[in-house]
């Protein structure tokens, strides 16, 4: 466990995430620290370091009946001051002064009639509804507030209702990125991955159209985007290509080079998981020769187990450090917030992997040898390469009585190079002189 | 040199012939109140120069009409020799009187349709005329009349000026400050005779009549003394500082200090004598503005005994005008109010000295302290360039530069202290020169001696003082510091400074290994780009920083990236060039005498010098390390393409293979090339001893793990050329075998095969059970098959070419193709990116190393 803690990212990943985004994480490390069969906290001053944390963090939010309870936990005393109950009317009565101010568009928007009149112009709609239904700019803006109040009170769903309203009505730019990255965090916060994928799509959207001549800022929303994806690539199978490929892409590499090499951790796990469930081998493939490339080129900025995993295996070659390295590597993925549910696949993926690279290299494996380096026994082993060997149709083959694996490697012939490589010609050919043609 | 100059010379003749004998008016103006008695004679002199100048002296007079200049060839004709000289003195004086009243007349026409641009020049030639026609110190009647007359007109003016809106133009307004300054000079040296005047103007005009000026004796010795300009001066000069020794006063200094100022630059002046003037008027100076003053004159005079040419400031006056700025910067430091400051306005009266008015804080002079201090640091660069680096006389001048960087620094506080004070408005650009200057002086140097260098200069500065941008408590970190400063210049500068400071950082950064920092801000810096579009020395710095961060990999101990990067220097053979540490031999063309002059301004001096030897060593050892193995692989398989990483090592190596008798090594070149070849061979150890020998190594830092990094890096090549080499000749080698032979761990054995082999260099495969490497058959390709793929090769990059060609054409119109195309071309971009991002990173594998050349499909072609 304390080899896993020096590892802990917590704090890298803290002020790049929203207040609410963080919640969550504080929560998964207090749940490190229950014993899972006794229900007993291991180490209590640090549970208390994390409730205190939690408290911190909640605090400026709306959510005042946690942080009620909260206060209550840290200080040992039965009531809440009375602060937190003024506080709590307060918010009511704002949430209830926003209501009314949005009562009118709200209720327009649900009305099938001024529904079917809305156009894709933006302009036109508000003017529309500015004629018709005496819709102001206020009542627009006053929606933006209503979200972001909702949203600090921890109502997810409903900011995200209002902020999608309020990004339909309003033409004031900022205020819809904004809109639109509170309706992302509300979409994480409430798990909805479909929405959340469309969100982030738009984020970036923005990011890349609107920021082209602010690098700085570009580069803070990037890193930003970065983190806040994380919760969709480690949630939602469906999101993941997507989202591997936005990391991909050279502008967020860029970034996650320049300012947060800390989720490359993220990304090798991600990578590496991936295996054999991409719809097209190639781009993992490109894929992992890209990480390989980068933990490489970053390894005097950072290194953890996992990237030193990736290093030692696919760089150095050194099989030995690889698997010392695995190992610690699942724990530290047992014991972070977004990999917790993946360590087991990510440990037999990095077998896969380790496995694959073995017999690139060698000709004959003995048996007891591997299983030692693959972590199982002899039986398992034996059936987890033969496994093996009809899902991905290596060519090898286990010798019973040597004990031994052994693989073939047939040379590629020459010709069938040549072949390769001039296939294309004659159609390419073709279209040329079409094109000449003219 | 007088003929010469008459020649273009259209103001009157006496000006010019005054000109050649006393070389300024000044000087005489100066004369006229201590050395009346010469006068007599020198309107003698005058004369006389004028007989000889005969009839183009006229020139000027020629204006007045041809019957004047009749008259004058008549006169000049008769006036042949120096013997009949009182008689001629006559006709001259009355010549010099008609010409005297007709500028007279220009004048007062001016003053009739306020013309004071045309006065300011009439004014000029006047005074010139007058100096000759003054008898015991008087001037003429006329004269005085004019210019008292002038001096009301022109107050007239000033008040009127005053009271309309209206502006005079630039010309005359610009006249009319003339004529206020040297009325207000001239009028001086003749102020009771005005006086008298404006007592009874008509009592003096009559009084004028009667007097006759005395015939003045001219004696011939003093003639021919004084004809010879230079001799001439001189003797002048001893006269008058023998003479003129105690009357220096305080209240005389600024009209001191005005005619040497006003001497500046003319020729005949002798500089060496106005120094010890300005010396001694020092030493009279009272106030703070005086002293203030006479410093600043005096630094700029001893800076003008540097100008010209290559030659540099003599030792000792660099001294004294560095003590000079030094106190001066301390004046400045005590007396707050008084500031010297770029765009200061002009204090014109000689006679007070400007006092604190109300509402105002300073008092504002004139002057740049951060010329004054660049002049310094250049001066004793060009003393350093001059001096051989390998006497004594160097290392004393370079002990110079500690108080050089003292002065520098105190500047630094000055200016920081000027900033401060919004309303004096100093551009920034002061304040950038001066930490540009300071950064210039620390950069290359290592943080020990920055840290003695900045202890020495805070030491010199009092306690009550501190810097805001680079705080006292700071500089004992010199990686602070330089951070500290380039981070300034970054915020507040722009363009060239701003690259400079990056550069200057990076160097520093390199220097004190921190490679990985370093070659994130080059890589950052985007510099490599756009470098060409730079000055000359901002490409010396930026391949000096380069060498720094390939030297700095070196002893990380990549090799592959310091090949890299000093490859673009080293791989040129023009280093000394490159780093301007030395001229080049141009061997094929002429270089002009000029080019020769600015080559030798460039150089650094010594001690700024990076080893070139010590380069050469690690540019030589890293390129053996990458190219033997290369060539082996190379050797052995035909079909792999001809590549070479570095030009010059392959050339040396060559030359080095064809000398039939190879004696012992004797430089660092035989020493890498014999390792080389034993490295060849697979003897690694022999290799390592080689390499081990090179002395050079102790130059550098941490001289053992150098050489252990270096042994370790030998033996895995050495194995990896063993592989190569002997590959064809095994079937299957034991890697327990491979392991002692190169000492090496078995695991590290089986590591680096792997690797070969996983990246397709070998045709090999690991046996687990017995530990061998087994290699494969068959896969040396036959000749026909390697030219077979050779051909579909070729085929291929036919094509693709023919593609490009074809879409530059039709500028993508043709759509049918262009689809096709684009992919095509989307491809190309993926693998040009792809490289640029591996090389922008530096880790390229080893089988990209080297092609840096990324031509595209056409590349591939050419190269194919």
């Amino acid at each position: 466990m304390a080899s896993a803690s020096e590892y802990d990212l917590m704090l890298k990943l803290a002020p790049h995430l929203d207040r609410h985004m963080i919640f969550p994480l504080l929560e998964f490390s207090a749940s490190q620290l229950v014993d899972e069969e006794t229900e007993e906290v291991t180490d209590e001053a640090k549970f208390r370091e994390i409730t205190e944390a939690k408290y911190a963090l909640l605090k400026r939010t709306n959510m005042t009946d946690y942080v009620a309870k909260l206060y209550k936990e840290i200080h040992g005393s039965k009531d809440a001051p009375a602060e937190f109950a003024d506080k709590k009317q307060k918010v009511f009565n704002q949430l209830e002064l926003y209501e009314q101010q949005t009562g009118v568009i709200s209720e327009l928007l649900q009305r099938e009639d001024v529904i079917a009149n809305l156009r894709s112009d933006k302009v036109a709609n508000l003017e529309f509804l500015k004629k018709d239904h005496g819709v102001t700019m206020e009542m627009v803006n006053a929606l933006y507030d209503y979200g972001q109040l909702q949203f600090n009170c921890g109502s997810y769903d409903d900011a995200s209702e209002t902020l999608y309203r309020f990004r339909v009505l309003s033409t004031d730019n900022d205020k819809v990125a904004y809109a639109t990255w509170g309706r992302l965090a509300c979409e994480i916060l409430g798990m909805h991955w479909d929405t959340v994928l469309e969100e982030l799509q738009k984020v970036r959207e923005s990011i890349d159209a609107k920021l082209a001549n602010n690098p700085l800022a570009q580069l803070q929303q990037r890193t930003s985007l970065v983190h806040w994806a994380l919760f969709p690539l480690f949630n939602a199978e469906k999101a993941r290509e997507t989202i591997l490929e936005l990391f991909f892409n050279a502008g967020y590499i860029n970034t996650i080079q320049a300012n947060c090499p800390w989720i490359l951790r993220y990304l090798t796990v991600a990578v590496i998981t991936n295996r054999g469930r991409a719809r097209n081998a190639g781009i993992q493939q490109k894929q992992m020769k890209d990480i390989v490339r980068i933990v490489k080129q970053e390894a005097y900025e950072y290194q953890d187990p996992i990237t030193r995993f990736v290093q030692a295996l696919c760089t150095d070659f050194d099989f030995e450090e690889a698997q010392r390295q695995l190992v610690i590597a699942e724990e530290v993925l047992r014991s972070d917030f977004f990999l917790v549910a993946h360590a087991d696949d990510f440990v037999d993926s990095a077998r896969h992997l380790i496995f694959e690279s073995y017999c690139k290299i060698h000709a004959r494996i003995s048996l007891k040898d591997l299983s030692d380096r693959l972590g199982l026994n002899k039986e398992d082993a034996e059936k987890w390469i033969v496994n093996l060997i009809r899902d991905t149709r290596l060519d090898a083959k286990i010798d019973s009585k040597e004990g031994t694996v052994v693989m073939n490697h047939p040379p590629s012939s020459v010709y069938q190079q040549v072949i390769e490589r001039t296939k294309g010609g004659f159609f390419r050919t073709q279209v040329l002189s079409a094109a000449v043609a003219r | 040199m007088s003929r010469f100059f008459r020649g273009g010379d259209d103001s009157s003749s006496e000006s010019s012939s005054d000109e050649e004998l006393y070389g300024s008016e000044e000087e005489e103006e100066e004369e006229k109140d201590k050395l009346q008695q010469d006068d007599s004679d020198d309107d003698d002199m005058d004369q006389e120069s004028d007989e000889e100048s005969e009839s183009d002296s006229d020139d000027g007079a020629a204006k007045k009409g041809t019957s004047r200049f009749l008259l004058d060839v008549e006169s000049s004709e008769s006036e042949e020799s120096d013997v009949e000289g009182t008689t001629k003195v006559k006709s001259a004086k009355d010549k010099r009187f008609d010409e005297l009243e007709a500028t007279i007349s220009l004048i007062q026409n001016g003053q009739k349709i306020n013309d004071w641009g045309s006065i300011s020049n009439e004014l000029d030639k006047l005074n010139r005329q007058v100096v000759k026609l003054q008898d015991g110190g008087k001037a003429p009647k006329a004269y005085i009349k004019c210019v008292a007359e002038l001096e009301d007109f022109m107050n007239e003016t000033l008040a009127k000026q005053k009271v309309t809106p209206k502006k005079m133009n630039a010309t005359n307004a610009r006249g009319l400050n003339a004529v206020k300054q040297r009325i207000k000079k001239g009028n001086k040296d003749y102020q009771d005779q005005i006086d008298a005047f404006r007592k009874d103007s008509d009592a003096f005009m009559e009084s004028d009549e009667e007097e006759a000026p005395p015939p003045p004796k001219a004696t011939k010795v003093r003639f021919e003394a004084t004809s010879f300009p230079g001799e001439d001066d001189g003797g002048d000069f001893t006269e008058v500082t023998g003479g003129r020794g105690p009357k220096l006063t305080p209240e005389s200094i600024p009209k001191h200090l005005r005619a040497i100022l006003e001497s500046r630059g003319k020729k005949n002046t002798d500089r060496l004598e106005q120094i010890k003037i300005m010396e001694r008027l020092l030493a009279v100076a009272v106030t703070p503005y005086q002293k203030i003053r006479v410093l600043m004159t005096l630094v700029s005079a001893r800076f003008d005994l540097g100008t010209g040419g290559a030659s540099s400031m003599p030792l000792e006056q660099w001294k004294a005008a560095e003590r000079e700025l030094a106190s001066l910067l301390l004046l400045l430091e005590k007396e707050k109010d008084h500031i010297v400051i770029e765009g200061a306005e002009e204090w014109d009266d000689d006679d007070k000295a400007p006092v604190l008015e109300n509402g105002q804080k300073y008092i504002k002079i004139p002057g740049s302290i951060v010329s004054y201090i660049e002049r310094l640091d250049d001066e004793l660069t060009r003393s350093l360039q001059s001096i051989d680096p390998h006497t004594s006389e160097y290392i004393e001048r370079l002990t110079d530069e500690g108080a050089l960087y003292n002065i520098i620094v105190q500047g630094l506080l000055y200016y920081e202290m000027l900033r401060k004070d919004a309303s004096l408005e100093v551009p920034q650009e002061s304040l950038n020169r001066m930490i540009q200057r300071r950064l210039d002086h620390v950069y290359f140097k290592p943080s020990q001696v920055v840290k003695i260098l900045e202890e020495n200069s805070w030491k010199e500065i009092p306690d009550s003082v501190d810097s805001t941008i680079t705080p006292r408590s700071q500089s004992s970190d010199a990686a602070q510091l330089i951070n500290v400063l380039c981070n300034y210049l970054f915020e507040n500068s722009d363009g060239i400074i701003r690259a400079r400071a990056m550069l200057c950082q990076i160097y520093f950064l390199a220097l004190h290994d921190e490679y990985y920092r370093a070659r994130d801000m080059m890589l950052t810096s985007h510099l490599q780009e756009n470098i060409a579009n730079f000055d000359i020395t901002s490409q010396i710095l930026y391949n000096r920083t380069l060498v720094q961060v390939g030297l700095c990999a070196f002893r990380k101990g990549l090799v592959y990236d310091a090949q890299n990067t000093l490859q673009e220097i080293c791989g040129s053979g023009r280093q000394k060039e490159l780093l301007a540490q030395g001229v080049m031999i141009q061997r094929f063309h002429q270089v002009t005498p000029e080019q020769e002059r600015l080559e030798k301004q460039r150089q650094l001096p010594f001690h700024m010098h990076i080893n070139l030897e010590l380069l050469e060593c690690v540019y030589l050892t890293c390129s053996m390390l990458l190219e033997i193995p290369l060539l082996a692989q190379t050797g052995s398989s035909p079909d792999v393409k001809k590549r070479v990483i570095s030009k010059t090592y392959r050339r040396m190596l060559e030359y080095h293979e064809r000398q039939i008798f190879t004696g012992p090594p004797e430089n660092t070149r035989d020493h890498v090339m014999q390792a080389s070849k034993a490295l060849a061979a697979g003897e690694w150890k022999k290799a390592t001893n080689f390499i081990h020998s090179i002395k050079i190594w102790d130059l550098m830092p941490s001289t053992e793990e150098i050489k252990t990094m270096l042994a370790k890096q030998i033996q895995e090549e050495g194995l990896r050329t063993y592989l190569f080499t002997y590959a064809p000749f095994y079937d299957t080698l034991a890697i327990e075998t491979l392991s002692t032979m190169f000492e090496l761990d078995s695991r590290k054995v089986s590591a680096v095969v792997s690797k070969m082999i996983s990246h397709e260099e070998l045709a090999a495969a690991l046996d687990q059970v017995t530990e061998t490497v087994i290699f494969r058959k068959g896969v040396e390709l036959s000749r026909l098959q390697s030219l077979a793929l050779t051909l579909s090769d070729k085929a291929s990059s036919l094509i693709e070419t023919n593609e490009r060609t074809l879409e530059q054409r039709t500028q993508g119109s043709t759509n049918a193709f262009n689809r096709k195309d684009r992919q095509g071309g989307q491809r190309g971009g993926g693998q040009r990116g792809g490289r640029g991002g591996a090389r922008a990173g530096g880790n390229t594998q080893r089988q990209a190393g080297g092609t840096q050349f990324t031509g595209g499909a056409l590349g591939a072609a050419v190269r194919g």
